[in-house]
């Protein structure tokens, strides 16, 4: 048997320069190196789950739009879609142009519309309507997100720090507690410590020195649980990532955007089976107060061809079946426009979900323009329902034990 | 004890990261390791210095020392009284375009790096992170004017800040008082201001937003950035806002808002989670609090109380807080008195999750723990190398640390100095053995400059990696 100063020593073995690893992954990273193929994730299935959160607010009403209500016309006389722009889904609904991305993805009947999206008593602020969003609790109870259960611990029993990636320079809430289980990643080519320049040669020896400094620090130091998940799921992440984004070359080719390259990303880690679960990207912009229509155009066209070139990336490698992605928004928009030709913070909207396991069409009925809350629109289906099906269908998890109590799920998923 | 690897693979397996951890670390703890022994004199005056400030350069803890703790607390809070004229020589020389984000950024991490009144900058960063605006919606001259709104009245009372704010053309472009008339105003601005800034959720009703907005409308601001107010578009009529009906304007909102006595309990708990410890007990609060009430909302005499609290100086205050970015990166050169121009700074401070002049949105930055993640631990690693070993725009010179001049002939003397300097004296033994081990393990004697050039740099990036630096 190895004592711990041994197992450090042999630690290093194998490992390329550069990185400081720490001792107790070295195993389970030498047995994925050594395999080099794919790896199925041991306890969650050969599925991805891939969050699209639009911050700010997506106005749903020029997302979806109802391009038969007079109504829509009369609330919006600036921001309002004509009926001959929008792409049709059905006959009274079509897509902000912008999203024409999508049009292949609702031909092959790979994308669901699941409209009037809300809850009861709405916020109308962004932090605690996120933050009800992200922990699936409108009473504001819970502390931990809805897909920190699915997630929970910083590596999989096989060595995969890369279980639950989130791009950005911050944990999302939905990922969160405890703290920094999912990797966050900002770009892969900050991902990686730098050596000394000028002594290279110094390298291992400045990491070996590393890693037991950080082994000294432990609870009950002030956030000692924090600094090793960071430390590690770095160290781990960053040779796993390097490997992975080194030999992909994407099928399709993606907007040169946050949104573009991080579903780049996924796609790598996807293809390259390092275990990926959840996946979490933010493209932010989506509060349009004043001036909308030409910032939502952009916004919405970013969106559409990002997700459309993941979608012809993922098809044409034959993964579209094991991902799934789902974008939500933390409210939507007033339905009258403001006097700033924007719109102010509103209630219920449209979420999509898309993948190759997905049933086409819309679900859910469209919000009543004719049944307004304060000029807000009222919900139809609530958000907890769309979460359960994901949870319950794709993720293999207990809705009830997530959400704290059932919800009917949708047929969404085939 | 050590364990075996057997032991440490079923911890893993049984119990989770932290359990293996904690079973792998039974050796002994570190010194100040969850501590309750008081602070050392040194740890106390290091610790206001960091809050008060980004840290202590070479001497200023013992010049701090040398005024007691009131006097040193007087020192830092008149700040009016300490001319600064040779960081704004220093600012002159190096000829920034201000109308660039990425100069306007250098420009301030700079000032917080050099300044002799560090807790104007560190005031200033506190309302940066409160009465937020950011470059995604106002351009870099409308920041550097708020921001400079703000460092000249870090001190001043709440209300007269409120009331500057509302006026600000960054403000108003961010939170959308520019352009919202009578008739439709825009609620942007009296939600957060209510929301975010003064009172929180819970405090006020949608009624009260809806008609607070009322009383900002009217006001515009031209592409030069000046504000105008016109009062055809002003809504004038009768407004009822927490309970209160008159015809409001935007400042008699502030008032009202202020005369809650919410208001006070809430500007307490943000001063206390800035400046003290993430979970400030409700005494404190309490206190600070009745100071903001009994001044006319004064952030001079309540930035005072906050440092006098026997809780301040307590053990569970000591390194209770994450750094931010800018304290880190702004804090390091600073500690280690190193001279540089900041040409890419701004850079590596957002890797590290933070750009100056555009918080992530209106909330500010979530700060704490949240500081702390994969990405954001590289990027600081990487900002301790560059410091550590960049030689040409980062200038590091260790004789200045050491009295002599000279650096010491063995590596525990260059270590413990460092330490000093760096942690306050508080480097555990099991760490400082590393570090000597590693300044130590060269095979060949090498020459002292030699030494530093290769072995000492490292461990000065070692120690800037340490958890506990990463630490107010």
């Amino acid at each position: 048997m190895l004592d711990r100063r041994e197992f450090l020593k042999s630690a290093l073995v194998g490992i390329p320069a550069g990185i400081y690893m720490p001792n107790i992954f070295v195993r389970a990273l030498g047995t994925a190196m050594a395999d080099g193929s794919r790896l199925a994730l041991a306890d969650g299935g050969d599925r991805t789950l891939i969050v699209v959160q639009l911050a700010g607010g997506n106005d749903g009403l020029n997302t979806v739009v109802p391009y038969q209500d007079g109504r829509y016309y009369s609330a919006r006389p600036t921001l309002a879609l004509r009926p001959e722009t929008v792409i049709p889904l059905t006959a009274e609904l079509g897509l902000h142009p912008a999203l024409s991305g999508l049009s292949r993805v609702w031909a092959e009947g790979r994308l669901a519309v699941v409209e009037g999206v809300g809850y009861d008593h709405p916020s109308l602020s962004h932090f605690e309507a996120m933050d009800i969003w992200q922990t699936a609790d409108p009473q504001r109870g819970r502390q931990s997100g809805w897909l920190s259960k699915v997630v929970a611990g910083a590596v999989d029993s096989q060595g995969h720090p890369l279980g639950a990636v989130a791009l950005g320079a911050r944990l999302p809430p939905a990922l969160c507690c405890p703290p920094n289980a999912a990797a966050v990643i900002e770009g892969p080519e900050a991902f990686r410590l730098a050596p000394d320049p000028k002594y290279p040669a110094l390298t291992a020896a400045r990491e070996v020195a590393l890693r037991r400094l950080y082994d000294a620090y432990r609870p009950p130091a002030p956030y000692a649980a924090l600094f090793e998940s960071a430390s590690v799921g770095a160290a781990v992440g960053m040779a796993q990532l390097q490997q992975a984004l080194e030999s992909y070359r994407p099928a399709a080719e993606y907007p040169q955007t946050a949104l573009g390259t991080g579903l780049k990303l996924f796609a790598a880690l996807v293809d390259r089976g390092l275990g990926l679960r959840v996946g979490y990207v933010i493209q932010g912009g989506y509060d349009t107060h004043a001036e909308q229509a030409r910032t939502h155009e952009a916004l919405l066209r970013g969106l559409g061809d990002a997700l459309a070139a993941f979608y012809a990336d993922l098809a044409a490698r034959g993964h579209l079946d094991r991902v799934l992605v789902l974008t939500w928004s933390e409210f939507g928009r007033r339905v009258a426009e403001n006097g700033s030709r924007g719109t102010d913070h509103g209630t219920a909207a449209p979420m999509f979900v898309l993948g190759g396991r997905v049933r086409g069409g819309v679900y859910g009925s469209p919000p009543d323009l004719g049944r307004l809350d304060n000029g807000n629109l009222r919900f139809e289906t609530d958000f907890r329902a769309v979460y359960a099906t994901v949870l319950q269908a794709w993720l293999g998890a207990d809705p009830a034990e997530v959400l704290g109590r059932s919800f009917p799920t949708l047929p969404l998923l085939a | 004890m050590v364990p075996t690897r057997r032991d440490f693979l079923n911890g893993l397996a049984l119990a989770g990261l932290g359990a293996a951890l904690a079973l792998a670390g039974a050796a002994e703890p570190a010194a100040r390791r969850g501590a309750s022994r008081p602070l050392s004199d040194r740890e106390e005056f290091g610790h206001l210095l960091r809050r008060a400030g980004f840290g202590a350069g070479p001497g200023e803890v013992e010049a701090h020392q040398a005024l007691g703790w009131e006097g040193a607390v007087d020192r830092l809070v008149n700040y009016e009284k300490v001319p600064n004229d040779s960081l704004e020589a220093r600012l002159a020389e190096l000829r920034l375009d201000l109308t660039k984000p990425q100069d306007l950024q250098r420009w301030w991490l700079l000032r917080m790096a050099y300044t002799a009144r560090p807790l104007e900058e560190k005031l200033t960063l506190f309302w940066h992170g409160l009465l937020t605006s950011g470059l995604s919606k106002a351009p870099p001259p409308l920041m550097l004017a708020q921001n400079q709104f703000l460092r000249e009245h870090a001190l001043a009372d709440f209300g007269t800040i409120l009331k500057g704010i509302a006026r600000d053309p960054a403000m108003m472009r961010w939170l959308d008082i520019a352009g919202s008339v009578r008739g439709r105003p825009n609620e942007n601005y009296a939600r957060e201001l209510m929301e975010l800034f003064t009172l929180g959720i819970g405090n006020y009703t949608e009624q009260d937003v809806r008609e607070a907005a009322r009383a900002f409308t009217g006001y515009t601001v031209d592409r030069e950035g000046r504000v105008s107010f016109v009062r055809s578009r002003h809504d004038d009529g009768l407004k009822t806002v927490l309970g209160r009906t008159g015809r409001w304007g935007p400042d008699d909102i502030v008032d009202i808002i202020l005369d809650q006595p919410v208001a006070a309990a809430f500007l307490a708990g943000k001063l206390l989670k800035f400046f003290v410890r993430p979970d400030p007990s409700p005494e404190a609060t309490v206190e600070v609090a009745r100071t903001l009430r009994e001044t006319g909302y004064s952030i001079k005499a309540a930035i005072r109380k906050v440092f006098t609290l026997a809780e301040f100086r307590s053990p569970a205050a000591y390194r209770s807080l994450v750094k931010s970015p800018a304290e880190y990166a702004a804090g390091t050169l600073r500690q280690l008195g190193v001279e540089t121009d900041g040409a890419g700074l701004p850079g590596l401070v957002n890797q590290m999750g933070q750009t100056l002049f555009n918080p992530p949105n209106v909330a500010g930055w979530p700060g704490g723990p949240a500081w702390l993640n994969t990405a954001t631990w590289l990027a600081r690693l990487n900002f301790a190398n560059r410091v550590a070993t960049d030689r040409r725009g980062v200038r590091v010179d260790p004789g200045r640390w050491f009295p002599s001049g000279r650096l010491p002939a063995d590596p525990a003397g260059f270590v413990d100095r460092l330490g000093e300097l760096l942690l306050d004296g508080n480097v555990g033994p099991e760490q400082r053995a590393v570090l000597l081990d590693f300044g130590s393990e060269s095979g060949v004697a090498l020459d002292p400059a030699r030494w530093f050039d290769s072995r000492g740099r490292a461990i000065i990036y070692l120690m800037l990696a340490l958890p506990e630096y990463h630490l107010a």
